[in-house]
């Protein structure tokens, strides 16, 4: 309002509505330059930041979450053979062109970076079209075998800048030819030089207070007799549903562990059916057991089985846990802690290796001691066998795997699933199970045969498997009543009588640092350079502007005069 | 570094104007009052039009040129040219040449449109980190608005404040201040008719006010010969 000219003094009724026009014109002005930046970026994309963690306070993972500098493509410039310095700038690499080796020595070396952002193939996205197994080829297996190195060198190192994960889409490769070609020429973008720049705005990353681990138990009571005061024996099947890996918000586990999921639900879907009638109910409890904190040796079915009744825990005849049963090959390895001479182990493998025979696969049994002053637990059934209950771990894979190994990462998505696959380890554990607890023996014995009413439902099978795959599950991330865990507790809760879910804190050892996903502005920006040449010439022409303009109006002497001092006026004083 | 960008913009966009109130003797006579003067009368009549236009015109959903609200536009263009008759007769100004009148107008009604249609956006676009060359190109049209509001001001000042004119230049006069009026019609064409992108019209808006302002500068100047 103040902004009025004072010389506008004279009475004329227009001046009074000028005043409010002109003001609201400048508050008007004023929101406007108050507004946040539109975002004018030349792409956005959604990326995925490495895991950040620390084992018994050992720093893992990518240490920082923003990111501002500029792109480049290469860890060499193309100029001189060495390395070039690039603490400011972000490196741009597409997973596929990947150099392990020149990653494996720079992230060693602790070589200094600004960043880095890493380019998978749009098909490994959880959102890529699901397309089965009919599209595996050799591509994808040697895609998958490059994904499972890389995220073992990164999770296991300690790397002081952001990394992140993005997929190849137009806009970004565009980009990225574009920063190619300029770094062809053997400059490095830089403030003065123009180019690309990334930016993540993310806050500071922070510690997950308390993770929590969420254990879910369905009870399916078998049929007691009359006059019977003897508890029922139980059998247990369990699976771990929750996943890791080296970006948490892409670590979907199909394979690891969302097979033995879907099979746990499958089969708990065959029994019930089977238990609903008192005529088939079998003289077996069934207890069904999705835990949680697999990767962190299964330090949920270590919580589960301490909270469970004491005198309920000795009922259990024996527990089959299951892990990793869906990929397209068919072997298949039975795990156990208890020497095979065992009587228990003998009649269990005897069972899975018959009804095997009748469909055509091949199960064999590895076994592997405890070492109880080892606090790594490789398999599930180790931890039941820790506190002396009978237990055997059913999966493809034929070694232990390490700590944070074969956790459901990066390369563990839909299309190495093979839901056929699963549907046929179903049987075999239906069967086998179905055998033992109804006692039957001989041959020609299909319970849950095809196109019967007790048939493995194919797609149950599928939906679930295509559920799992587009929903991440590392347990630090998922809040007490993440929907993944509901619906697993609606779905046992649909097939069994009791449900519970037992919230418990993960184990100290572990610390998770929030953070995991975050959007990537590319800018293409201009060089100080260039600012300073544009504000020369606008300088020059309006400099020549105002000349010209004095020479014509006032004449040339007007424009000499200017530069000229005034005669001194001391002069005439004198 | 994007507040350069802004700074670099903003005085290719207002400091030509700024230069012209200084290197003419319009500083000399001291006629920002009239130029502002004029900037007041050229809101006011943006506004107008603005009712108007929302009044008149239906929006389009696509971006195809329609001839009849192209023509509705032109006609509503006219009441800029209303505008201007209005600063330039019914306003009063000190006792300053007829000369230095259409220029202080001219130079008013041009800053003014260029604050009220391009300030803004150049605030809010020019700040950001991604570069584009679209607020140089804006900055060189409001150069080319500049010239053409002094062109435009001058003929209005010929046909309307000059009571003896030349009779067989009274039609020229016309018909040029004719198609300056209707410049903003014509580049609208432009665009989105004939699918011209920003530089070449920017360089056509700059052509051709230069070449307006050539012929009014030679009207004038005869216009201004015989009362001598």
């Amino acid at each position: 309002m103040a902004n009025c000219p004072k010389k506008v003094q004279n009475s004329k009724p227009s001046s009074v509505l000028i005043d409010p026009v002109y003001s609201s014109m400048i508050t008007l002005l004023i929101i406007v330059m108050a507004c946040v930046e539109i975002c004018d970026a030349v792409t956005v994309v959604d990326v995925y930041r490495l895991v950040q963690y620390d084992i018994g306070g050992v720093p893992f993972g990518s240490r920082l979450a923003s990111l501002n500098h500029h792109a480049g493509s290469s860890l060499f410039s193309s100029s001189s053979g060495a390395a070039a310095d690039l603490s400011r700038t972000v490196l741009i690499l597409p997973v596929r062109e990947l150099n392990l080796t020149f990653i494996k020595e720079y992230i060693a070396q602790r070589k200094p970076l600004g960043g880095l952002l890493l380019l998978l193939p749009p098909a490994f996205s959880p959102n890529a079209d699901s397309v089965g197994g009919a599209d595996h080829d050799s591509v994808k297996d040697l895609m998958k075998e490059v994904l499972v190195e890389l995220e073992q060198l990164l999770i296991h190192a300690n790397i002081p800048y952001p990394v992140y994960f993005g997929f190849e889409d137009d806009g970004i490769n565009t980009v990225l030819a574009d920063v190619k070609k300029n770094d062809a020429t053997g400059q490095l973008a830089t403030a003065t030089t123009g180019g690309y720049k990334l930016v993540v705005a993310v806050p500071e990353p922070k510690k997950v207070a308390s993770p929590t681990i969420a254990n879910i138990q369905g009870w399916l009571p078998g049929l007691k007799a009359d006059g019977d005061s003897n508890q029922l024996p139980t059998i247990a099947i369990v699976a771990s549903y929750d996943t890791f890996g080296a970006a948490p918000a892409l670590s979907v586990g199909s394979d690891s562990n969302g097979s033995g999921v879907v099979a746990l639900l499958e089969i708990a879907r065959l029994f019930s059916i089977l238990y609903s009638n008192p005529k088939t109910r079998g003289r077996y409890n069934l207890l069904f057991g999705l835990t949680s904190g697999g990767p962190y040796n299964y330090n949920g079915t270590y919580k589960w089985l301490r909270s469970l009744d004491q005198r309920q825990r000795e009922t259990i005849d024996y527990a089959i846990c299951l892990n990793s049963i869906g990929s397209f090959n068919n072997d298949l390895w039975i795990h156990v802690s208890k020497p095979p001479e065992n009587a228990y182990i003998k009649q269990i493998f005897e069972g899975f290796s018959n009804v095997a025979e009748e469909l055509g696969l091949k199960v064999g049994l590895k076994h592997k001691k405890i070492n109880i002053s080892n606090t790594r637990v490789a398999w599930e059934h180790e931890q039941f066998s820790r506190l002396r209950v009978t237990a055997a771990t059913l999966s493809e894979l034929s070694f232990a795997p390490e700590l944070l190994q074969s956790t459901g990462g990066l390369s563990d998505n839909r299309h190495f699933v093979d839901e056929a696959s699963v549907s046929r380890r179903v049987k075999l554990v239906a069967e086998s199970l179905a055998r033992h607890i109804y006692d039957l023996k001989g041959k020609d014995i299909n319970i849950f045969a095809d196109n019967s009413s007790l048939a493995v439902n194919p797609s149950y099978v599928r939906s679930w498997l295509d559920l799992l795959s587009t929903t991440p599950r590392v347990a630090p991330f998922l809040s007490k009543t993440d929907p993944i865990i509901m619906a697993l507790k609606k779905e046992l809760a649909d097939h069994t009588i009791e449900v519970n879910v037992q919230q418990e804190v993960l184990d100290g050892m572990f610390t998770f640092y929030d953070s995991t996903t975050g959007r990537l502005h590319i800018y293409q920006v201009a060089s100080v350079t260039f600012d300073l040449l544009l504000l020369l010439v606008l300088g020059s022409y309006l400099i020549v502007l105002f000349s010209f303009l004095v020479i014509t109006t006032r004449g040339l002497d007007d424009l000499i005069s200017l530069f000229r001092r005034p005669p001194s006026r001391k002069v005439k004083t004198a | 570094m994007t507040l350069f960008h802004f700074f670099n913009c903003a005085i290719l966009t207002f400091g030509p104007h700024a230069v012209y109130y200084s290197a003419t003797p319009l500083s000399e006579y001291d006629t920002l009052g009239t130029s502002i003067k004029a900037a007041v009368v050229y809101l006011i009549t943006a506004l107008v039009k603005l009712v108007c236009l929302a009044t008149f015109l239906n929006v389009s959903e696509t971006d195809s040129f329609d001839p009849y609200q192209e023509l509705l536009k032109a006609l509503i263009g006219f009441i800029d040219v209303a505008g201007l008759y209005f600063a330039l007769t019914q306003l009063t100004h000190r006792n300053i040449s007829q000369c230095h009148k259409f220029q202080a107008v001219g130079l008013g009604w041009a800053f003014a449109d260029s604050v009220l249609h391009r300030l803004a956006p150049l605030w809010v676009g020019a700040r950001g980190l991604e570069f584009t060359w679209d607020y140089i190109f804006q900055g060189l049209e409001a150069n080319a608005n500049l010239v053409l509001s002094l062109s435009l001001a001058a003929l209005g000042s010929l046909m309307w404040l000059r009571k003896n004119k030349p009779k067989t230049l009274i039609p020229i006069i016309y018909a040029c201040a004719g198609i300056v009026a209707t410049m903003p019609s014509i580049t609208s064409y432009l665009r989105q008719g004939l699918g011209w992108h920003l530089p070449k019209i920017v360089g056509f808006e700059l052509f051709t006010s230069l070449a307006m302002a050539f012929i009014s500068w030679q009207l004038f100047a005869a216009c201004q010969r015989p009362s001598n």
